[in-house]
């Protein structure tokens, strides 16, 4: 049994990488804020992160040479990437809000930050059950 | 990974795309304003035009990055001075000067380095939550 067996780690994990896949698109949208015609997106929320995960790429082998033996890849990314324009949109088409996107990074840290607190707090439980007693 | 140096992490990779991009948009900013007095180098010439910069996404690390595209010449009129004295005046006494408003290239300048903020803003959030990742390992 691994740890992710248990709902509640399968489930931070999954969360975790949401927020990381998040904070990537929102560097997307900031990096992309004076390109014209750029429209910003956002990852949308999944209602269960542990199985939005379990479809998630995770490490992957390079094949460098044609006689390695191929590894089972992952398959892509169950978590959505959706279209979401800020509040205004520029003449030259370009949708992304530099303040907006501030918030929803600012806002992405916090619950990241949340979350491994969580797992922390979590792997500490662990290791109490398996202490043993008067140790 | 065509280039070496990109970060492993693409959030970050994605934020240097567009510094980089930024500060070419920098230089460009900052030839307009140098040359913002620049007449006809030789009689019957165009002065200085001022030089726009359009941004692209890029792909990198399967993110979307941004790269500068190219850069465009402002087509807008040119300034009339009437300086009958000036040696690059024409028959009339005019003087033909670049179309750079130096208050534009202002404006544009702070814009360039507020997106220039808002990218390290982004690489040191992104470095913040990898390091709280590496914290677990710690304890």
């Amino acid at each position: 049994m691994g740890i992710d067996d248990i709902p509640l780690f399968s489930n931070l994990r999954g969360r975790l990488g949401w927020l990381a896949e998040r904070q990537r698109v929102v560097a997307q949208n900031v990096a992309n804020a004076d390109t014209p015609g750029y429209a910003a997106r956002d990852l949308a929320r999944p209602s269960d992160f542990a199985e939005a995960l379990n479809g998630a790429r995770g490490v992957e082998l390079m094949r460098t040479s044609a006689t390695h033996i191929p590894a089972s890849t992952g398959t892509p990314s169950r978590f959505v990437v959706e279209a979401t324009p800020d509040s205004e949109t520029t003449p030259d088409g370009n949708s992304v809000v530099v303040e907006e996107q501030m918030l929803r990074m600012a806002e992405s840290r916090m619950e990241y930050d949340a979350a491994i607190g969580f797992y922390q707090k979590s792997l500490n439980l662990l290791r109490m059950a398996a202490r043993k007693p008067n140790g | 990974m065509s280039d070496p140096i990109a970060p492993r992490n693409s959030a970050m990779a994605v934020a240097a795309s567009a510094l980089r991009a930024q500060q070419s948009r920098m230089r460009i900013i900052a030839e307009n304003i140098a040359n913002a007095e620049s007449t006809a180098p030789v009689d019957g010439a165009d002065p200085y035009r001022r030089q726009v910069p359009v941004f692209q996404t890029r792909e990198i690390n399967g993110a979307t990055g941004v790269e500068l595209a190219r850069v465009r010449e402002d087509q807008g009129d040119f300034r009339l001075d009437y300086e009958p004295g000036h040696p690059a005046a024409d028959a009339e006494g005019y003087v033909r000067r670049p179309n750079v408003d130096t208050l534009i290239e202002a404006m544009d300048m702070r814009e360039a380095q507020r997106a220039y903020e808002a990218n390290l803003n982004v690489i040191e959030t992104a470095r913040a939550m990898e390091q709280r990742t590496l914290d677990l390992i710690k304890r």
